[in-house]
């Protein structure tokens, strides 16, 4: 029973079968009864025949007796003939009741035909007082013949009184049973009815439903019906349709930030390229020329003006060299200390820079000029308006899973909205103004998260007149690095 | 509501079920009750049983006897007859028998012409052996097979002889007959006769008339008009006896007169009882029955050929009032 035509034929066929069986019933029944009223009523018309024509018989030896012609034995023959056949069937009357009298009466007809053919032998011997005398026997007989006819149909409306009455009481019951019958299955029809058009309707009804709140936009709706029908199917498919959808959608998002991303990657780039353009004015000639007039320090005898010369002249290269490459820990750390060195010379005594590395981290790749512009925006706010100089700590520790590098000042602190400006790469706040590589700190942002994929990737931590901590943290394992081939590329 | 609405259908359909089912086991419980069919064997040995005087004591166990016997051989018996001395429907139900071609009849004798045209001519040229029972016609004049009942000379004998015990050895004693004179009442009469010839000082009566109750009763008036020293009664068809004691009732007490009768009369049984009857002849009814169809049996087997033409006797005895009281 799986689909709606296969329900409506099942009903159908109920519905036949139940009406066949019950007039199959009522026809069997009532087959018999006219059977049996038939026999009933075939045993009188018998009977009463054979007395009518044993009568006719009597009558027709009288006439024979009286004119001796071949018509009026032509008579008695026939109706000897026709009590012979009459008698045959009298004789399947029997039964246990009525046996003896039937005997006798089938006795008393045989004698009828013997006495008959008794008078018509004395007759043709022409005896005719003996073929008289015979007759007047015959006579007695069919009186006797139609007597024994009433007590015998009285016997039988004795001995079928039961079984009358039992037909009428039969007839009665089956009334009743119809009456019952037909409310039972106008009931169950009813019933049946009602679940077979709950079945089909329902489904469509779940069905409309999810279909309006498709129309309407919702796909996140689970269609559900409960049927085994096409009602089913159709839901099925429109379920997969739902998905389908969905998947699309999801996809479409995907998709779109992605191209996003991909767009704002490039931008970035841009600009930093732009800017290091900017401040490229010839760089390899100034290159050399810091390089020549390190040399020319160097053999003058100013060796520590020398020394900051290659120093300016390290970060210089680095700067241009490895702006869009990713480096590892390690070079970002060298490098660092040559910006370092370059500050010492400026402020002197004024800056105290403490630096605490684990060696074993400084094989993790970062994303070139990210540290550099961090301790620059530590010296610019910490350092540099203070006359009694500052302190910036530099740390590079390995917390399992992650290696973090934390560049710690005790400078003024920063504003808590300012923090979130950063964190949110808000490039009109940028503080790129006073740095050596042109580089702000959203830029440094974006550009780690971009690279690790990963929103959480920096923290800083800070209080007003407190300094400040800005710490990064690098997972060992790059989760996810599809996003830096932006950055690669 | 919706529970509400499951209950209500549950109650219905199960309510609707039982009505239904109930009906069609009543249907099919109410069956036609067929008679039972029969087997033609059983119809070989059709005998009948044919009196004069149906549904009364003495006939009723004569039947009894009869049809207990028929049962033992296998054989069919059935009673027909008439009802209070109808003679005519009794030579009719013989006739009737006769032309059935029953196996055999036992019947109660009549000593008339037609019962002995019947059985003399119908029956031999049908082949039917006929009994007679309990009262006998000569066999020569009826070519009955054999008689089973009293003897019925003896019966008289024994009556005359109680009638000396109680009455002594002088009187007047009258003897009731009908005016048919039917064999075993002559029987009897003899009986009684030959007994009381040894007394001559008895005076014996014989008044005779119609077997009916009028009659009867009128006889009765005109013997105690005509003589008023009569000693005792005795109804020698039995079927007198009541109306003797009525009319002597009617006139003085019962009591000093003898009476006597034959069991075979409805009444004799209870008058006897109420001491209104000196004494009666007591028969073997249900002996009679028994014997006559076993002896037709044996006739129809040729176990007995012939049947021993006398006939066969069965017991009687003397029953006084004194011996019931």
């Amino acid at each position: 029973m799986n689909n709606i035509q296969k329900k409506i034929w099942l009903l159908a066929v109920v519905v036949l079968v139940i009406m066949a069986s019950i007039w199959m019933s009522l026809t069997f029944y009532n087959q018999k009864m006219q059977n049996q009223y038939n026999n009933i009523l075939e045993r009188y018309l018998v009977m009463n025949e054979l007395t009518r024509t044993s009568q006719e018989m009597v009558t027709a030896l009288n006439n024979y007796l009286l004119t001796p012609i071949a018509e009026n034995l032509d008579s008695i023959d026939r109706s000897k003939n026709q009590i012979q056949k009459m008698k045959d069937e009298v004789a399947n009357f029997k039964n246990a009741e009525n046996e003896l009298a039937l005997t006798s009466y089938i006795n008393l007809i045989d004698s009828l035909i013997e006495t008959t053919d008794r008078s018509l032998v004395f007759h043709s011997e022409d005896g005719t007082e003996s073929a008289m005398e015979a007759l007047n026997e015959a006579t007695f007989i069919s009186n006797y013949i139609s007597e024994m006819t009433l007590t015998i149909i009285d016997t039988e409306l004795k001995t079928y009184d039961r079984f009358y009455r039992a037909i009428i009481n039969q007839s009665e019951e089956l009334n009743q049973l119809g009456i019952w019958m037909l409310l039972l299955i106008t009931f169950l029809l009813l019933l049946y009815t009602y679940w077979f058009s709950l079945r089909i309707t329902k489904p469509v009804e779940q069905l409309t439903q999810a279909a309006s709140e498709l129309s309407k936009g919702r796909f996140d709706l689970k269609i559900a019906v409960d049927s085994k029908d096409e009602i089913a199917f159709l839901a099925k498919m429109f379920e997969h349709m739902r998905n389908n959808i969905n998947n699309l959608i999801l996809e479409i998002q995907k998709k779109a930030q992605l191209e996003n991303e991909l767009q704002q990657s490039k931008l970035l780039l841009k600009e930093s390229q732009l800017r290091s353009l900017q401040s490229q004015i010839n760089p390899h000639f100034l290159f050399n020329t810091l390089n020549t007039v390190s040399k020319k320090a160097y053999l003058e005898g100013s060796e520590e003006t020398s020394d900051l010369l290659v120093s300016v002249a390290g970060l210089l290269r680095y700067n241009l060299k490895h702006l869009d490459k990713t480096m590892t820990l390690y070079h970002e750390v060298n490098v660092l200390q040559q910006y370092i060195n370059i500050q010492k010379a400026r402020f002197t005594d004024r800056l105290t820079f403490h630096t605490e590395i684990d060696e074993g981290c400084l094989h993790i790749e970062i994303p070139g000029l990210t540290l550099q512009p961090i301790v620059e925006n530590a010296m610019i706010y910490a350092v540099e308006p203070n006359e009694e100089g500052g302190v910036i700590s530099f740390r590079v520790k390995d917390e399992g899973d992650r290696v973090i590098v934390e560049v710690e000042d005790d400078g003024p602190g920063m504003a808590e909205d300012k923090i979130q400006q950063i964190i949110d790469e808000e490039q009109e706040h940028d503080t790129m103004v006073g740095h050596a590589s042109g580089i702000g700190l959203s830029n440094v942002v974006k550009r780690l998260r971009l690279f690790y994929g990963c929103e959480n990737v920096i923290k800083i931590e800070a209080k007003i007149g407190n300094g400040t901590k800005v710490s990064i943290h690098i997972l060992k394992k790059r989760g996810d690095d599809q996003d830096d081939k932006g950055i690669t590329r | 509501m919706r529970k509400f609405t499951y209950f209500v259908t549950a109650i219905i359909s199960v309510i609707l079920f039982y009505f239904t089912f109930e009906s069609v086991v009543d249907v099919y419980r109410a069956n036609w009750q067929l008679p039972n069919e029969t087997d033609q064997e059983s119809l070989n040995n059709r005998l009948v049983l044919i009196t004069q005087e149906l549904d009364t004591p003495f006939w009723d166990k004569v039947s009894a006897g009869a049809k207990k016997q028929a049962e033992k051989e296998g054989a069919t018996l059935e009673v027909w007859g008439s009802y209070g001395n109808n003679q005519e429907n009794f030579l009719k139900q013989i006739e009737l028998a006769i032309y059935s071609k029953m196996g055999g009849i036992i019947v109660q004798g009549l000593d008339t012409d037609e019962f002995k045209e019947l059985t003399k001519v119908k029956a031999a040229s049908y082949g039917i052996p006929i009994i007679t029972v309990a009262h006998d016609v000569p066999s020569s004049e009826s070519l009955r097979k054999t008689y089973v009942g009293s003897n019925q000379h003896l019966a008289g004998e024994l009556i005359a002889t109680q009638l000396i015990d109680d009455m002594g050895t002088q009187g007047e004693v009258i003897l009731m007959l009908d005016s048919r004179k039917e064999f075993y009442q002559e029987q009897r009469l003899k009986g009684i006769q030959e007994y009381l010839k040894k007394f001559p000082k008895i005076e014996l009566i014989e008044t005779t008339t119609e077997n009916t109750r009028e009659q009867g009763i009128a006889l009765t008036k005109d013997i105690l008009n005509r003589h008023p020293n009569v000693d005792a009664f005795i109804a020698v068809n039995s079927n007198f006896t009541e109306d003797i004691i009525e009319e002597i009732e009617r006139r003085s007490k019962i009591g000093p007169y003898y009476i006597y009768s034959f069991d075979d009369n409805r009444a004799s049984l209870s008058l006897l009882k109420q001491g209104k009857l000196d004494g009666m002849i007591e028969q073997s009814p249900h002996r009679m029955g028994e014997r006559s169809v076993m002896l037709m049996m044996e006739w129809l087997n040729n176990d007995t050929v012939p049947l021993y033409l006398d006939g066969y006797l069965t017991d009687i005895r003397m029953v006084k009032a004194l011996d019931i009281q």
